[in-house]
């Protein structure tokens, strides 16, 4: 380190942000390979209407169940639209499909684990003190039910009325495919090579989306003084709004972020927890992401719909998962 | 494959070996330290990734010829599409899948399918190139003819478009997206990696709040309160204080320690963070003495108490630590920077060091102002120097400062992790 140290650029304002730029490539770059590789695999893998046998006849129960499907493909915010889309083809209903999109980029066992290590509740956690892990199920449970309810809205409309015109006829034109049955012969090595391709465009996709985010989140990190931020903290009716604008400008991945919650002392235990569940569900890089998928006003719904379920329920929440806590 | 389909799969390949290559130049030369903590999952991701998107890259680069399983979004101009089926083919003297990559079918099959008598094989993924043929698939025992894979063989006449399968931003962009998508891709990697300082500059530094210390905070007070020491040292293995503390259980007084370790070890470290702390309480961990200090901490063979400025930091919330260290020689190395509160004077300068928690953007100043009684001598901005001096405490403002009354300051190397973790 030393003997490198004379050879590297002497800092400067701008070699701050190009530090805080690569420092968060590399945390999250490795999490988005994971997801896309997961997508890939997803997409040739799976079969075809699998999910429509899987999941219930009752769209309000297979809503219920979409939501925890994170557990089961957990990807984070990044990798979740390239997948949504994918699903809904695989035969996933619209409100399934948007459930999953919000739920599993918190409600899955990446994102738990890091909630438990940035907030050290894995220290001194068993089965009979579960219930003290106040955050990462404060941020699990909320997560889950506030894309349940965006999920229920959306059970509402029809396709067309949400998703952009090209993405809903697709879901027709594959649809009326699904019933040829194709995608049944392909031999592994195909499917193989496809899922790689898959992923690979996946990755570049969301790396795009992520090197936006990091740029603004590097500039914003050590360009703006943060003192503003304590500021705004100390007062709860501006902490919360002020917390999710700032979720929202960071844009960070949601396996990550509970890491960048955690030490911000100023800010309350349901400020925190509102960072943590809107944040991955809508934050400057997703509001690009989300445009390709549902029509534009739609988009705009969604923004103001999980500002407001989040910024309502996150206090009354919080406190009601700090009353299970146990005294160890 | 059409040439704009062959550039496309290239620079995809390209830009994953760039990304896997920046990940695996920044693990192998340890430049990564600067950024990630040893500690955790970070650092062994950082090269499994590196390697991964390499892999990645080279498995997309070598089979870039060979046939995916579904096809996606190709310009054919047939009338049906092959997706994964061998079908009898209508328009083609010789059958082959209309892959996903929208090829230009030349036709100009120079197949040399080594032992294989197979003809046209149709293999169930799509998208061999036509257009030059140099098949490299190696068929092991075929002797098929148009053998038609899992009963799918169908004739069908329909045209049905694939596209609903999600393509990359790169396909679906004209040429202009398409140079958008790499700039943004490769451009601030390819400058940040060449041209990071791998630390900060005084202006990061200000603005992650160096001259807004809040003494009382309890965010990472656990980690580095001088009464939870005992508990932690694992968790800190490259500051000095640590090796010390890895005997903890070894000093002499029993009683008041085992009860200040109980409620450190129980309420405090378990749950530290689940429920808000008032800051008054922050203010008392339980009794501290002398002894504890000795027991916790090394010492200089001039007797000071060697410290790391965080540690220093977190006693401004603790009244028992403070009632002790007053008065003690304390020594620390840290970073210099002129100090801005309370120094009409001009007495003070700053010290710091930088503490990250999972990476270096996330990076917050933990300092104390060092006090000379005179005319503060001149350091240039971010020296790393050995402070000496006594500690005291006072309110300033609506917090107690701990504060180094100086006695000996002087110029020295920076540590081997400027940031402490």
């Amino acid at each position: 380190m030393h003997f490198l140290a004379a050879a590297l650029p002497e800092p400067s304002r701008f070699g701050d942000f190009l530090m805080a730029f690569l420092s968060i490539i590399f945390e999250g770059a490795p999490y988005i390979l994971i997801g896309t590789i997961f997508s890939g695999i997803i997409d040739a893998f799976l079969p075809a209407k699998l999910l429509d046998r899987v999941l219930p006849r009752s769209k309000v129960l297979s809503t219920l169940i979409a939501g925890f499907l994170g557990l089961v493909f957990p990807v984070c915010e990044c990798a979740v639209v390239p997948v949504i889309r994918r699903l809904v083809q695989k035969g996933l209903p619209l409100s399934c499909a948007v459930t999953y999109m919000l739920s599993a980029p918190i409600m899955n066992p990446i994102v738990a684990i890091s909630t438990l290590t940035a907030f050290k509740e894995f220290q001194g956690l068993s089965w009979a003190t579960a219930g003290n892990a106040t955050m990462t199920i404060a941020r699990l449970s909320l997560g889950y039910l506030v894309a349940v309810i965006v999920g229920l809205v959306v059970l509402r409309f029809k396709p067309g009325q949400v998703l952009r015109a090209s993405i809903a006829n697709k879901i027709e034109a594959a649809n009326a495919e699904e019933g040829h049955g194709h995608a049944h012969g392909a031999n592994f090595n195909g499917k193989l090579v496809h899922a790689m391709r898959s992923s690979m465009r996946d990755f570049l996709d969301t790396a795009m989306y992520f090197a936006i985010g990091v740029i603004i989140t590097s500039a914003f990190n050590t360009q703006v003084n943060q003192a503003i931020l304590n500021t705004v903290a100390g007062k709860e009716w501006l902490a919360l709004p002020s917390i999710m604008g700032l979720a929202m400008v960071l844009s960070l991945c949601s396996t990550s972020d509970a890491f960048i919650a955690a030490p911000m002392a100023a800010f309350s235990m349901a400020a925190k927890l509102a960072f943590l569940v809107f944040g991955p569900m809508m934050d400057i890089k997703l509001l690009f992401m989300y445009s390709s998928v549902f029509q534009r006003k739609v988009v705009v719904y969604l923004l103001v719909g999980l500002f407001v379920l989040v910024g309502v329920l996150a206090t009354p929440w919080m406190s009601l998962i700090q009353s299970l806590y146990i005294k160890p | 494959m059409s040439a704009t389909r062959t550039l496309v799969h290239l620079l995809s390949v390209a830009m994953l070996l760039l990304w896997g290559g920046v990940l695996l130049y920044f693990h192998i030369t340890g430049r990564l330290v600067n950024y990630l903590p040893p500690d955790g999952i970070f650092r062994p991701m950082v090269l499994v990734s590196g390697i991964g998107l390499v892999v990645l890259g080279l498995f997309n680069l070598l089979t870039m010829t060979a046939e995916d399983a579904e096809c996606e979004g190709h310009d054919h101009a047939h009338d049906h599409d092959h997706k994964d089926c061998g079908h009898d083919h209508k328009n083609h003297a010789h059958p082959h899948k209309d892959g996903c990559c929208g090829h230009d079918h030349g036709h100009e099959h120079k197949h040399e399918h080594g032992t294989c008598d197979h003809d046209h094989h149709h293999h169930e993924g799509c998208g061999h190139d036509h257009g030059h043929h140099e098949h490299k698939h190696e068929h092991g025992a075929c002797e098929h003819d148009h053998h038609h894979h899992e009963g799918c063989g169908h004739d069908h006449g329909h045209s049905h478009s694939h596209e609903g399968h999600a393509h990359g931003i790169l396909e679906e962009s004209s040429w202009p997206g398409r140079i958008a998508v790499l700039l943004i891709l490769a451009a601030p990697l390819s400058w940040a990696a060449l041209s990071t300082p791998d630390r900060y500059s005084p202006n990061a530094v200000v603005n992650k709040g160096l001259y807004d210390p809040n003494y009382a905070d309890t965010s990472r007070a656990d980690q580095f309160s001088l009464q939870n020491k005992a508990a932690k040292a694992s968790a800190k293995p490259d500051t000095a204080t640590a090796k010390v503390a890895t005997q903890p259980a070894t000093m002499p007084p029993p009683g008041v320690a085992a009860a200040s370790a109980a409620v450190a070890d129980g309420t405090k470290k378990v749950n530290e963070k689940d429920i808000p702390k008032p800051a008054q309480e922050s203010k008392s961990y339980g009794s501290f003495t002398l002894e504890d200090l000795k027991a916790q901490v090394p010492q200089s063979k001039e007797g000071n108490f060697i410290l790391e400025v965080p540690e220093l930091y977190y006693t401004g919330g603790d009244l028992e630590v403070q009632k002790v260290l007053t008065g003690q020689m304390v020594e620390t190395i840290a970073q210099v920077l002129p100090e801005k509160v309370n120094n009409t004077e001009g007495h003070r300068l700053r010290i710091f060091r930088m503490l990250v928690q999972c990476c270096a953007a996330d990076a917050r100043p933990y300092s104390v102002p060092v006090d000379f009684g005179k005319k503060a001598p001149e350091f240039k901005e971010m020296t790393w120097v050995k402070v000496v001096g006594k500690m005291n405490y006072k309110k300033e403002g609506e917090q107690t400062v701990p504060i180094i009354e100086a006695t000996n300051v002087i110029e020295t190397t920076a540590p081997d992790n400027a940031m402490i973790y």
